[in-house]
């Protein structure tokens, strides 16, 4: 499991280690019912307050990409890909509108920015 | 569950005060205390450790009150403060001798790998080490010994960067047992902002601020802008002026337009802004 956390970014500490759990369920780096290190582990490593690592841990109980067994410890839950998937499609449509808005604002055609997409993708 | 419950705690050193405060240090987690030189912190730490009579007011450890429970308060209480509180002209082994007579379970096996690992001749007085080493050398001892609660007063000043984060991290393993408690007092120095649970701010012996850090550094945001609007200003805690513009914390997270920017401010940033307002700037 490596994550790497930036302080300069302006993004909050959790919610980088929450984007770098969910990549790594995508990639299928965590599989279903993969053990996840505990939160006291997860902060020392990351050197990180334990109430970040908590906060990482429970948001992603809480949208189902991450379960708990009490006493025993966390793991990826069953159907954590797809959610994890779902989740990726719909950060990307957000995106999208805001590059849409941006486009439209500045009178530039849907069929150029697809044209741009498409030549990014090949690089 | 609290390691340390200060209730209505007044310590009077004539020309400074600490007057009735009442905080909760939680067990379990890091707890930051910040403020500048002369805020209250040491004082803090000195009654806390017993170095320094209060007047009035009550403090328990881990739910124990000090009277009646010395030896055993004593013993589950670390501290690191900031200068060596043994004398320095002896050497380190003769220092081990004495903690491993005075407290319960001095961990020697991990005493002699921190020597090592720290590079601390044993057999060379402390007063002939550097600043730096007797700092190291205090954290050492604090660490191996088998208390609950560890108290650090200032732990990294004056400690190179590649310590500090080996020291970050004893820190952190002390902390992998959930029933320990750690308080230290810093003037901020990056890396104990990283793992920092909880921050309580001081200012002329009061306590000005008291969260958890996810919560504080989420509840402001840091704007630089090129020109202040009068409903810019009426949120703006500590604005300084530059060549280039304003920077300000505010507390309202919709704050846009054109030539402003946000983020999410560090310890030091909300730091510098809160005692900076009023003070220097506009």
């Amino acid at each position: 499991m490596r994550i790497l956390i930036s302080y300069e970014s302006g993004v909050p500490i959790y919610e980088q280690i929450k984007s770098e759990l969910r990549g790594q369920i995508i990639r299928g780096d965590l599989p279903p019912n993969a053990v996840l290190p505990s939160i006291r582990t997860l902060a020392r490593e990351l050197k990180v307050g334990v109430i970040t690592a908590k906060r990482a841990y429970d948001d992603l109980c809480a949208e189902g990409f991450l379960y708990t067994v009490q006493g025993k410890g966390v793991y990826v839950s069953k159907s954590a890909e797809v959610k994890a998937e779902n989740y990726a499609v719909n950060e990307i449509r957000s995106k999208l509108k805001d590059l849409a808005a941006f486009a439209e604002k500045n009178s530039v055609e849907a069929k150029t920015v697809l044209e741009l997409v498409k030549e990014i993708w090949k690089e | 569950m609290y390691g340390l419950e200060i209730k209505d705690l007044t310590v009077d050193l004539g020309a400074f005060k600490l007057e009735r405060l009442n905080l909760n240090i939680k067990k379990g987690c890091i707890t930051g205390l910040i403020g500048r030189n002369g805020a209250g912190k040491s004082t803090l730490i000195k009654t806390l450790t017993r170095q320094q009579d209060a007047q009035s007011g009550s403090i328990l450890y881990n739910g124990l009150k000090f009277n009646g429970n010395e030896a055993q308060v004593m013993n589950s209480l670390s501290c690191v403060y900031d200068a060596p509180h043994f004398n320095m002209a002896l050497k380190p082994k003769k220092i081990l001798k004495y903690y491993c007579s005075v407290y319960e379970g001095f961990d020697t096996e991990r005493y002699h790998k921190l020597m090592e690992k720290f590079r601390l001749p044993e057999d060379m007085r402390i007063s002939k080490y550097s600043f730096g080493m007797q700092r190291k050398y205090c954290i050492i001892l604090a660490l191996c010994r088998k208390s609950e609660l560890l108290i650090l007063d200032e732990p990294t000043s004056g400690i190179d960067p590649f310590d500090r984060n080996e020291i970050v991290s004893l820190i952190q393993d002390y902390l992998m047992d959930e029933n320990h408690t750690v308080l230290f007092s810093t003037h901020i120095t990056e890396d104990l902002d990283k793992i920092a649970d909880y921050v309580v701010m001081f200012e002329d012996g009061k306590i000005t601020l008291d969260d958890d850090k996810v919560t504080l550094t989420e509840r402001y945001r840091l704007v630089q802008c090129d020109n202040m609007t009068a409903e810019m200003q009426s949120g703006a805690i500590g604005i300084k002026k530059n060549m280039f513009g304003y920077t300000f914390l505010t507390q309202d997270k919709e704050i846009a337009g054109e030539g402003v920017k946000t983020k999410i401010p560090t310890l030091e940033e909300i730091f510098v802004h809160m005692l900076g307002n009023g003070g220097e700037g506009i």
